[in-house]
């Protein structure tokens, strides 16, 4: 058989270079006699293939999840990225989580008291295992934030908690948090995933991932290929779900979708390409599922540029882009025209507040008004410098090409993540369009807008500054009564969008594409694979199983 | 084992190999030095891809001072160079793990993808290059040429998709990606291994063509050999020089193309090791990684030369 | 087969590579669609009567860019492999025959370029230079050179030992009228299908490059840039990537028989 031939040369391979070299100058000269070859090789391959009797490991029960990036870590107290998060959201519980709508609900505690503008109680349920069968306690609570809150862990999360003053435990199902002054967003500071008291940091000699209480523990994980998750056998398990789930890392988005279409991937989120979703949706087996999401797209301007200082370019600017034929066309419909960086869903949206639609006659007159005369070739001298990721190129080119229309020369600098990331964090920039993923507590307006808040203490990054959103924002922070906050941020979203520090452009819709098989997957607005843990897996499937 | 009279100091061979192993020295340093200059020197800073934005900056410069990335560079490379000299590559940033085991964790694969895709080529090539090379014009000829042309002209990154939809999606004969068995070697493998046989299939024929206008060919022939074995006889032989020079010459861009490859297969090797070291700028594993692949190519090179010398006796060890 | 044409190879490599030639400085005279213009209601649009290629993700009309791409691709590799093809020569030339330790100096060197993972060089060149078209040749010369380099020191080196050199070098021939008329046959044929196949892996390099932000800006269409933009379709539109990759395998196709040719014109005077 051709098959074996062809192996033993494989196994040649092993040996020295030069035996392999004469071994194959006498086949090669074998088979130069025959002359045979191009009709050969094809074959021979297919054969080799056949020898394989290739199976999937796939056991049943698994489902396999196609994520793009490795998750940085297995640790829910030092985990930052989105693909962590969402992996670690099916390991690790925390005091509160938030709901469909964004609201904070309880989670391990079943009761959240305000006793005091600066005191929290949480109590916590009874009964709830780590999945090796230790019951989680206030302690194991307690010793979470301290670890993170300890200088030596340089945990990236130590700055989102800085607000806490003292955390207590007074007995072992009461966990009390005190701030120094009355903090809104305290209930974000308690949706830390939590550890067993004891869990030591990430080592050198990365110790085994940490365990949690929540639904899944983490069995394997090998970077850059896959992390296995298996049911805690202590969480109850509704019949019919995935007994274990199988995230595989595949950083090419075509061969995510075919991963898809050949049946070997059973759930995809947010990683497909939004052109490649019809074809997709037309395999009977895949279902391909839409809903409104809460991530938020924007044009940051850089105010320290005089020209984008002036109110009226930044203007003409959100009138010359044309956000609904974008939404139409490239995005093939998967998102919503926004108005700001909250979407409609979130409790403190302002329905009111200026908007921009497409209107270049009112971008030429408003640019006329700036000074910026049009010259014969329809260009008025202003010309800025648009920076992005190589996957941002296409919509840089869309924009390019509407700021033209309007007179306005936008020149394209495409850079590799790092080195855009530096830039824009260092303010080397004129204009660029990025994203908000999970935004929920308006506080977030603070980090942005605030104008103390440029980097690296905050994410301000085109350096705007007003008095007026620096008194609301730092107001909103510490105004407890949901009533007033919800007052002051409208207030914020109105100066927002009169003002344009951001054209806000869309909030992209969650788009899951998935194996019918997975009945019943509940998609929430940012994103999460939460219900990964509840979906119920129905017969063997369709696609294409490797038999 | 040499005969004791002739002594080993003075056997040529040795002398080469030793020779030859210390050239490696200049060229690690070289590439060590480009390596750090250029990682160092471009924008971007690994403890911010690491901690992430909302990091507070005390924070940050508490990692930076801890990783001793805010001492001076020329002490940084300083550290450096004295780590290489006793073979400690460093500590990776976000990976908190010593480079050297990272690497040895990863190489395996990639080598083992470089050795099939290299494979391929030369399984492919030889073939092509002989059929063209012994009719040159003929339908043959322009058959594999076109291959040729066809496998120089697709880029991996297309190339594999493409073979990943024949083979994998419609003829289900082999997996799409990962790292496994056999059946998951073939499709990288081809695709890595495409271009090098397109360029080794060329120079086969262009050295067959060669030796058939030659003298000593028509010397041959007219001693009666069958033209076709005489062509197998001489012409492989002689052109047996040219590929191993080839795949020397190649060999950069068969390393260079395992990056590409790995990311489209999901392969886990040292490709994508650096990839994702360049984006988080890991600085001591993508100076790990480079030198890696630098020392891979200069090995392989060292060994296509030492090669190079035993197929044509004309080239001296000097 | 009784009448052939001497030299095929030449005659079909020079008719291809002239095709390709006139049609780019023809091409947008005659197909008249702008290759710049966008409209978001054709993005992806299949091949028709108007848009005999179709259209790109942006609506833009992928014959036209094609056309209109030719210019720089053929240009910007023609002229990179000709200055890498001189320079690489030159240092391998003058390496083989220095010998000892400019030798040795000069291959480390190549070793180290050759060596180096293109795509960390392309990211600093990018991040150092910038875009701009100087700046895209002065990248890809620096990664193009070496190839030419070790094949004119190797077969330099050869040639040096041969006996017929030695014999005429020892009734004193000037060593350099002798490496001339021995060196020229026999490194002829490798630098031609070097200098080919570098053309089209040019082209490439342009691609990886433009992604990163050197080279061409956009809008301004490169075979390069097409093909690059043109991945993620792959599924969908595969007609964004045949136009370029046609148009590239031509070229490459086309330059390859250019280069035979020359080889085998050059091979028979010796």
């Amino acid at each position: 058989m051709e098959c074996e031939r062809l192996a033993s040369i494989l196994l040649l391979s092993r040996q020295s270079r030069i035996t392999r070299n004469a071994v194959l100058t006498v086949w090669i000269s074998e088979w130069t006699a025959r002359l045979r070859f191009v009709a050969q090789i094809a074959p021979a391959l297919v054969a080799l293939a056949g020898c394989g009797q290739y199976r999937t490991d796939r056991s049943p029960g698994t489902i396999q999840v196609d994520i793009e990036t490795s998750p940085t870590s297995t640790d829910p107290r030092f985990a930052t990225d989105a693909t962590s998060s969402r992996i670690n959201e099916l390991i690790f519980d925390s005091l509160v989580k938030t709901d469909r709508n964004g609201q904070f609900v309880g989670h391990l505690a079943d009761r959240v008291e305000h006793p005091s503008p600066t005191e929290i109680v949480f109590h916590l349920k009874h009964g709830v295992r780590f999945s090796d069968g230790r019951e989680l306690t206030a302690r194991d609570v307690i010793f979470t934030y301290n670890s993170i809150l300890a200088p030596e862990s340089m945990s990236p999360k130590r700055a989102g908690i800085e607000q806490l003053k003292s955390i207590d435990a007074p007995d072992d199902y009461t966990v009390v948090m005190t701030t120094a002054h009355p903090y809104a967003p305290a209930l974000e500071m308690a949706t830390e995933g939590i550890v067993p008291a004891g869990t030591s940091l990430p080592s050198k000699e990365n110790a085994a991932a940490p365990i949690g209480s929540g639904p899944f523990q983490m069995v394997g994980y090998a970077r850059d290929e896959a992390a296995r998750l298996e049911r805690n056998p202590y969480y109850p398990y509704p019949s019919g779900a995935p007994r274990s789930i199988l995230f595989k890392i595949v950083p090419d988005p075509t061969v995510r979708a075919l991963e898809l279409a050949e049946g070997v991937c059973d759930f995809s989120g947010n990683n497909i390409e939004y052109d490649v979703l019809p074809w997709l949706g037309s395999h009977r087996f895949l279902e391909v599922s839409r809903t409104p999401g809460t991530t938020y797209k924007y044009l940051s301007f850089n105010f320290r540029d005089a020209r984008l200082r002036d109110l009226r370019v930044r203007r003409a600017i959100a009138y010359a882009i044309d956000r609904k034929t974008i939404v139409n066309t490239i995005l093939r419909g998967t998102g919503r025209v926004a108005t700001g960086m909250l979407s409609p869903e979130n409790w403190a949206y302002e329905a009111n507040g200026t908007t921009y639609s497409f209107d270049p006659t009112k971008a030429r007159q408003l640019l006329d008004q700036a000074g910026y005369t049009a010259g014969s070739n329809g260009m008025r001298g202003l010309r800025f410098e648009y920076k992005t990721t190589p996957e941002g190129a296409r919509l840089g080119e869309v924009f390019q090409a509407m700021l033209q229309r309007v007179g306005i020369e936008l020149t394209i600098r495409t850079l590799d993540f790092a080195t855009y990331y530096a830039d824009i964090q260092a303010g080397s920039f004129d204009l660029t369009s990025l994203q908000w993923v999970g935004i929920n507590d308006p506080n977030s307006y603070y980090m942005v807008f605030d104008s103390q808040k440029t980097p690296p203490h905050g994410q301000n990054r085109g350096y705007y500054s007003n008095p007026e959103m620096d008194r609301l924002v730092e107001a909103g922070m510490s105004t407890v009564d949901p009533k007033w906050r919800k007052k002051i941020y409208g207030q914020v979203q109105q100066l927002a969008a009169e003002e344009l520090p951001y054209v806000s452009l869309w909030w992209v819709d969650n788009v899951a594409v998935m194996n019918r098989r997975l009945v019943g997957f509940d998609a929430y607005p940012n994103g999460s694979f939460r219900s990964l843990a509840t979906v119920t897996l129905s017969g063997p499937g369709g696609g294409g199983q490797w038999q | 084992m040499a005969p004791a009279a002739e002594g080993s100091g003075s056997d040529p061979v040795i002398n080469y190999l030793v020779r030859r192993l210390l050239a490696l020295v200049p060229v690690a340093l070289g590439v060590a030095t480009l390596t750090f200059a250029i990682i160092h020197l471009v924008p971007g800073d690994p403890v911010v891809a690491m901690l992430g934005e909302t990091a507070a900056p005390a924070d940050i410069v508490g990692m930076r001072h801890q990783l001793g990335l805010d001492r001076p560079l020329l002490e940084q490379y300083a550290a450096y160079l004295g780590g290489l000299a006793v073979g400690d590559l460093g500590e990776s940033i976000s990976y908190r793990k010593p480079v050297s085991r990272l690497i040895a964790e990863r190489f395996p694969a990639t080598i083992e993808l470089a050795a099939a895709g290299m494979l391929v080529a030369v399984l492919l090539a030889f073939p092509l290059g002989i059929i063209a090379g012994s009719n040159p014009g003929g339908a043959g000829d322009l058959g594999a040429m076109g291959f040729a042309i066809v496998g120089i002209s697709i880029p991996h990154i297309y190339l594999g998709p493409l073979l990943m939809i024949l083979f994998s999606l419609d003829l289900r004969w082999l997996p799409l990606t990962g790292r496994g068995g056999l059946e998951h070697l073939v499709l990288p493998a081809v695709t890595l291994g495409t271009a090098l046989a397109a360029i080794l299939a060329r120079m086969l024929r262009q050295s067959l063509i060669r030796v058939r206008e030659s003298d000593y060919m028509r010397t041959a022939l007219s001693k009666g050999l069958s033209a076709r074995s005489a062509l197998v006889r001489h012409g492989l032989k002689n052109a047996l020089t040219s590929v191993v020079t080839i795949i020397g010459l190649q060999m950069g861009a068969l390393l260079s193309g395992t990056l590409i490859t790995e990311i489209i297969f999901s392969w886990p090797g040292i490709g994508r090791l650096l990839i994702s070291a360049i984006g988080a700028r890991d600085y001591p594993v993508v100076e790990g990684c480079v030198l890696t692949f630098a020392m891979t190519y200069v090995i392989v090179n060292m060994a296509t030369d030492f090669v190079y010398a035993i197929v044509d006796p004309r080239v001296r060890i000097s | 087969m009784n009448v052939r044409v001497r030299n095929p190879s030449l005659a079909i490599g020079v008719t291809t590579v002239a095709a390709v030639v006139v049609a780019a400085i023809l091409g947008p005279l005659l197909f008249r669609a702008d290759p710049l213009s966008i409209d978001l209601a054709n993005t992806l649009a299949g091949p028709s009567r108007a848009h005999p290629f179709g259209c790109d993700a942006l609506g833009r009309d992928v014959l036209a860019r094609v056309l209109s791409g030719a210019r720089l691709s053929l240009s910007i590799s023609t002229v990179v492999v000709a200055i890498s093809l001189v320079v690489g020569s030159l240092i391998g030339a003058t390496a083989a025959l220095s010998g000892g330790r400019i030798d040795n100096l000069v291959m480390r060197g190549v070793d180290i370029v050759l060596a180096f993972p293109g795509i960390l060089l392309a990211i600093a060149l990018a991040a150092i230079l910038g875009p701009g078209l100087i700046d895209l040749a002065i990248a890809l010369t620096a990664m193009g050179w070496t190839g030419y380099a070790r094949i004119v020191r190797g077969e330099v080196l050869t040639l040096r030992e041969r006996d017929y050199v030695l014999a005429a070098e020892s009734l004193g021939a000037s060593r350099s009228r002798l490496l001339m008329r021995h060196l020229i046959p026999g490194v002829v044929g490798p630098l031609a299908v070097q200098a080919t196949f570098g053309i089209g892996g040019i082209i490439g390099a342009e691609a990886a490059l433009s992604f990163l932000g050197l080279g061409a800006l956009p809008p301004t269409p490169s075979w390069g840039n097409m093909l690059d933009a043109g991945r993620a379709f792959l599924l969908v539109a595969p007609h964004l990537t045949t136009a370029p990759g046609l148009a590239i395998g031509l070229s490459i196709l086309g330059f390859n028989l250019l280069g035979d040719g020359i080889a085998q014109k050059v091979g028979h005077r010796a």
